[in-house]
């Protein structure tokens, strides 16, 4: 090694360069793809995503996803914190329809994908009902991103929010409690095969109510709507996550309750800059290129066939359940087909739950794996194309109208 | 269209229509969700008269046919709790005030119907700034020459419906000094402000006819005075109000109103003539202005007043007629507001002092029309 101060060849060149990159790449392409064939722009960075991984270029792998993790889970936090935040408790108890039409897309949906992957691709029954557990869930990621995008107001957009963060939830706890009665069932023992599920919902409860505590509180001092206060709002959350790592919970439904809660105790307007500034704008694109990229050939080949049937299943599913009770909640029929169709968005929460599963059991996740992968960049891409086409069908876009 | 015969109507007979804002209960700004409440109340069936407005986050609800201040406040509270609980299942919220303190009016969505979309073409922007909220009140007028007179005699009580009103100090997230801000987007129309000076039928028939042959109007609807003739009802339209907070005094205004049409009526204490128009928008805006701390010109005298002086008088010369009417409890109330220096206008201002913010300001308007 000489000491000198003048930079030699050959240049090395780590992290930082392929992250800079890929934020490039990601933008070039959804530009481009926004601007000739009004692709959501999330899309975009996912196809990007795509593009610069393990199926493209190579620049990034799989694997990367856990070297990541932390940013993924603050990006996914932030988002959650604020859909919490946007469903109003009082509202859910004073129209029980809405609910009933949650709880009723997101078992349809649980129980089409579990009876096509038990009883037609006859694989193992845990199995079937883990995959069936993530796939409840809409990517809240996807719809919160493009309504925003949009800007969109009204009760389609009310509706899609308020059914994915409940859906999202049955998601986290559905596949927590399968994923921690299993942990205990492998063991053959049955009292952890209680007591996990219980401690991983209770806790993430118990967080979300200390999040939203410490939220209220903060309030008093300090105004979220200013930059400060987003800093304070994103030092909040960062604090809840490691709160979490520590005691072993999943990092997504404390924000989400959390987020719930601060609605539900302090009814007031909580208003902070939309999708936390630029900081936050750079973590979300990353999120998108980097679900984009968790995505294999591999996964492709033997996730493909079983992937595309269960799209089909699940859509159906989620569909026939919002337009069941849709007309009795408020909503006309055009109205609930179009919440339905919105609904078919999934992300990154799926991924993250797949992760989990895989960390714990890697042989048994890695078939999980590869259908789920498939299904989540798929629906990532042609979901958020849903999303914006139900929205401009809705009107409630801020160009649609008049 | 012509102007039509001047339908009959019993004398002193009052009908209220309120402008009302639809707010999400998320941020609090407007939310274009007319035509979901409407639905929603259609399929309740009930027989109350409920419109969309020209843009989707109005809503216009009108009571029947009434004769006294009870039966008004009555109809209009069961109007407020029909609309109120559609409003909590599709979770939005209904708010009074004359505008919205800090929506953006480009953001606004004209309500698809032909006529809105004629008024959206004719008006462009105007259209959308029209998201304002007012107050109608319709005072029954058993013919058409009476009608002209009380039109007239009422035109000099403008600056009270004003100050009494106000409920609009707020204009896209900007104080702007006004108790009433919202005449002001009135005024922008071609067509507003005070009526020609004639005092028979004919003579307005006469008038109605030369502006139909300029081109200029078609129908009665598209003049935006601030008193007009209703042929149609056999009524007179007082528009100049701001939609109060709450129903209540909603209902107090309007029991204001048909004192002061009694009073009108029965005692003729003065002549109108177009010499009162001198003065009419230099007292109107002084109401819009400053409140009922304005200065109010007299047309009579050319005496210079306070405007709350000027109330406290007209409270006084009206009370035997507002005893006769069942409304000297409204007066009551309205004058008792007036000496304690409340006003819709001046308790949003001490809000937004409080709150710092203006979704705050308007989720304490939702609060406040569910029940007072």
């Amino acid at each position: 090694m000489i000491d000198t101060p003048w930079p030699a060849g050959p240049f090395e060149f780590g992290e930082v360069l392929r992250l800079a990159l890929a934020l490039f790449g990601a933008i070039l392409v959804s530009e481009a793809l926004r601007r000739f064939i009004r692709l959501p722009r999330i899309a975009g960075y996912a196809l990007a995503g795509l593009l610069l991984g393990p199926m493209g270029l190579g620049w990034f792998a799989g694997q990367d996803m856990l070297r990541f993790r932390m940013l993924i889970d603050l990006a996914l936090a932030l988002l959650l914190f604020e859909l919490g935040v946007q469903v109003n408790l009082r509202w859910l108890r004073t129209n029980l329809w809405v609910v009933a039409g949650s709880l009723l897309e997101s078992g349809l949906a649980f129980a089409a994908v579990f009876g096509l992957l038990r009883f037609v691709f006859h694989v193992d029954g845990k199995l079937s009902a883990v995959i069936a557990a993530i796939a409840m869930g809409t990517s809240p990621a996807v719809v919160m991103r493009v309504a925003a995008e949009l800007q969109a107001q009204g009760q389609v957009s009310q509706r899609i929010l308020v059914m994915t963060a409940l859906n999202t939830a049955y998601a986290i706890i559905a596949s927590k409690l399968i994923i921690g009665g299993l942990h205990g069932a492998f063991r053959e023992d049955w009292v952890l095969a209680v007591m996990h599920p219980l401690y991983l919902v209770l806790g993430s409860f118990g967080m979300g109510a200390a999040l939203a505590i410490a939220f209220k509180l903060l309030r008093r001092h300090f105004d979220f709507s200013d930059e400060q206060g987003g800093a304070l709002l994103f030092a909040l959350l960062l604090l809840t996550l490691a709160a979490l790592e520590a005691l072993n919970l999943p990092s997504g439904l404390a924000p989400l309750v959390g987020g719930i809660m601060v609605k539900f105790i302090d009814p007031r307007p909580h208003l902070w800059p939309r999708y936390f500034g630029t900081a936050g704008a750079v973590l979300f694109i990353l999120l998108f290129v980097l679900t984009g990229a968790a995505v294999t050939w591999h996964d492709l080949l033997i996730g493909g066939g079983m992937a595309g049937a269960l799209l089909l299943v699940r859509g159906l599913a989620k569909g026939c359940g919002v337009v069941a009770f849709g007309p009795l909640s408020g909503l006309s029929l055009k109205q609930s087909l179009l919440v339905g169709a919105a609904l078919s968005p999934m992300a990154a929460m799926a991924l993250l739950l797949v992760q989990d599963v895989r960390l714990i059991y890697p042989a048994f996740g890695d078939k999980a794996a590869a259908v789920v992968l498939t299904l989540m960049v798929v629906l990532e891409i042609v979901g958020a194309i849903a999303v914006q086409w139900a929205l401009h069908k809705a009107g409630e876009t801020r160009e649609g109208g008049r | 269209m012509g102007l039509g015969p001047f339908a009959q109507s019993d004398a002193l007979t009052l009908g209220v229509e309120l402008e009302l804002q639809l707010v999400n209960t998320h941020d609090y700004d407007l939310v274009g969700s007319a035509p979901d409440l409407l639905r929603l109340l259609s399929r309740k069936g009930a027989p109350w008269d409920i419109k969309p407005e020209i843009t989707m986050s109005m809503i216009e609800i009108a009571t029947g046919v009434c004769h006294r201040y009870a039966e008004v406040h009555d109809q209009l509270a069961e109007i407020r709790d029909a609309l109120v609980s559609c409003a909590d299942s599709l979770n939005i919220g209904i708010a009074g005030g004359g505008t919205h303190s800090f929506q953006h009016w480009s953001e606004r969505k004209i309500s698809p119907t032909e006529r809105f979309d004629y008024l959206s073409d004719l008006y462009g922007y105007l259209a959308k700034q029209f998201t304002i909220f007012g107050q109608h009140v319709h005072v029954g007028c058993p013919d058409a020459d009476l009608a002209l007179y009380l039109l007239h005699g009422l035109s000099r009580y403008v600056p009270h419906f004003i100050a009494l009103s106000a409920s609009s100090p707020f204009v896209q997230g900007h104080d702007t000094g006004f108790h009433s801000a919202r005449l002001n987007s009135v005024f922008a129309f071609p067509l507003s402000g005070r009526a020609p000076f004639v005092e028979t039928w004919e003579d307005f028939g006469t008038y109605f006819e030369s502006m139909v042959n300029t081109g200029v109007v078609k129908s009665m609807k598209d003049f935006y005075w601030d008193i007009r003739p209703k042929p149609e009802f056999g009524t007179v339209e007082v528009r100049v109000m701001d939609t109060p907070l709450t129903i209540g005094r909603a209902a107090q205004l309007a029991a204001f109103i048909q004192s002061v049409a009694r009073y009108l009526i029965v005692e003729r204490p003065f002549m109108p003539g177009e010499g009162d128009y001198l003065v009419y928008t230099f007292n109107r805006f002084q109401a819009c202005r400053f409140g009922n701390q304005g200065i109010y010109v007299d047309p009579q005298t050319n005496e210079h007043r306070v405007l709350s002086d000027e109330l406290v008088g007209t409270f006084s010369k009206i009370e035997p007629h507002a005893v006769a009417l069942g409304a000297q409890g409204a007066c009551a109330e309205l004058l008792q507001g007036l000496r304690a220096g409340l006003s819709d206008a001046t308790l949003l201002r001490d809000e937004h002092a409080l709150t710092r913010s203006f979704p705050e300001v308007v989720q304490r308007q939702c609060q406040r029309w569910r029940s007072g």
